[in-house]
């Protein structure tokens, strides 16, 4: 829209004035006395998280040392044999369900789930009493996860039977 | 004057920081606008978010973690030739010749692991402060995606010290693959150069470790934190309650 008499100001000149635009989404500006500076509040923070993660890796490494087996045997399969143990899960499935449920549909429906997760939930409100069926349904998926990962990892020895960690173990990282 | 002003307010001081000047809210800004580390970060941000109990700092300590794999990660790229005659040799020549080997080794796999575990407790964290929700649908994407490249990346260096934990860790993780329909031999074959796990398969797998995915993995979180950046000031709904509605 043109302004029909814009008015000239020592080489300024206003084009008009228009309804204000969020920039990003449906953006609501925070009061002045919510916000604060990231210089030095978030940076010393996040400094601090930095040499908490630092020394625990430290500590970690300076007390356990990572696993080195024998050289790889192709002729010589260990009993059982185990994924890493973020796979635990997966290969839980693998030997309760079919290896095309456990193998590629789960792992695939979990992928495109977390994907797809903020456009199958609608519900704005970040209210965690307004959002109990979210909430629920993703900690009884966590839960379950835990579970199987926990179950895959220690719980199987040979021959993937049960054990029980105090007695066997056949966790490895 | 401290010492760090006194330098930040030399003449190299001033040719590298450009605003020297830290005491002034706007001077903090100005810094953040002319350094590069520093541009990542937004001016302000919300007050809860610098609150233990909102993020748990799992984001930033993800970032710490695969720091630190980086630089021990090329450490160890020093001592490591990705054949089967040389690998585990390799290996246990960096933890029994190499100083501080046996340290940054133990770092490397101790760091993997807890990078799984931070970037998926990160995941968790998010949602339930419903921090997926609009307009940040999309960053949440890009999360899941972060968490694809970690897992592989994990899976990948799992793989190179080839002893029989990594060969047969490997060879179940990949028999996965071959139960895609159709496709399920031929991406098995893809991943692993041939029939079973071997030397193709730990070549594959070493380029994809040290190379392909980290720099996925850079440029996907590059955006995250851009896009994290770029919502900081966002207000969602109902972070005061619906009164202010």
């Amino acid at each position: 829209m043109l302004d029909p008499d814009p008015r000239v100001i020592a080489n300024k000149r206003l084009l008009g004035v228009v309804p204000g635009k969020p920039g990003v989404g449906d953006r609501k500006e925070p009061a002045e006395e919510d916000t604060v500076m990231v210089w030095p509040n978030l940076l010393i923070r996040h400094a601090v998280t930095a040499l908490v993660v630092i020394v625990i890796v430290v500590l970690i490494a300076a007390f356990f040392d990572a696993p080195l087996r024998e050289i790889a045997n192709p002729t010589n399969t260990p009993n059982p044999e185990k994924a890493p143990w973020y796979f635990a899960a997966l290969q839980e499935l693998l030997a309760l369900f079919h290896p095309l449920v456990a193998g590629v549909l789960v792992p695939g429906a979990i992928i495109l789930g977390l994907v797809a997760l903020p456009y199958i939930d609608r519900n704005p409100s970040i209210d965690p009493r307004k959002r109990q069926i979210a909430r629920t349904a993703f900690t009884v998926f966590m839960l379950l996860w835990i579970a199987l990962t926990l179950i895959g990892f220690m719980f199987r020895g040979e021959n993937w039977s049960w054990v029980w960690p105090w007695e066997e173990w056949h966790g490895e990282l | 004057m401290k010492t760090s002003e006194r330098i930040r307010k030399s003449t190299i001081g001033r040719s590298f920081f450009r605003n020297p000047d830290r005491v002034t809210e706007r001077d903090r800004a100005a810094g953040h606008w002319s350094n590069f580390l520093l541009h990542l970060y937004p001016v302000k941000v919300r007050k809860v978010e610098i609150t233990f109990k909102y993020t748990a700092f799992l984001g930033v300590a993800s970032v710490v973690l695969f720091g630190i794999l980086t630089v021990t990660g090329i450490f160890l790229m020093f001592f490591y030739v990705p054949s089967p005659a040389n690998a585990y040799g390799d290996v246990q020549t960096i933890q029994n010749q190499v100083a501080f080997g046996q340290f940054l080794r133990n770092s490397h796999r101790w760091a993997a692991h807890l990078m799984v575990l931070a970037v998926a407790a990160h995941l968790a964290r998010v949602f339930y402060r419903g921090a997926y929700k609009p307009p940040k649908e999309f960053n949440w994407v890009i999360g899941v995606v972060l968490l694809v490249l970690t897992l592989l990346l994990s899976f990948t260096g799992y793989l190179l010290p080839w002893d029989q934990l990594a060969y047969w860790a490997v060879t179940v993780g990949t028999a996965m693959a071959a139960y895609v329909p159709l496709v399920g031999d031929q991406v098995q074959e893809l991943l692993l150069g041939g029939p079973t796990v071997g030397a193709p398969t730990l070549l594959r797998f070493y380029v994809l470790h040290v190379a392909v995915l980290p720099v996925a993995l850079v440029a996907v979180l590059t955006i995250h934190i851009w896009r994290w950046r770029k919502d900081s000031m966002l207000t969602m709904d109902s972070d005061q309650g619906d009164t202010d509605a």
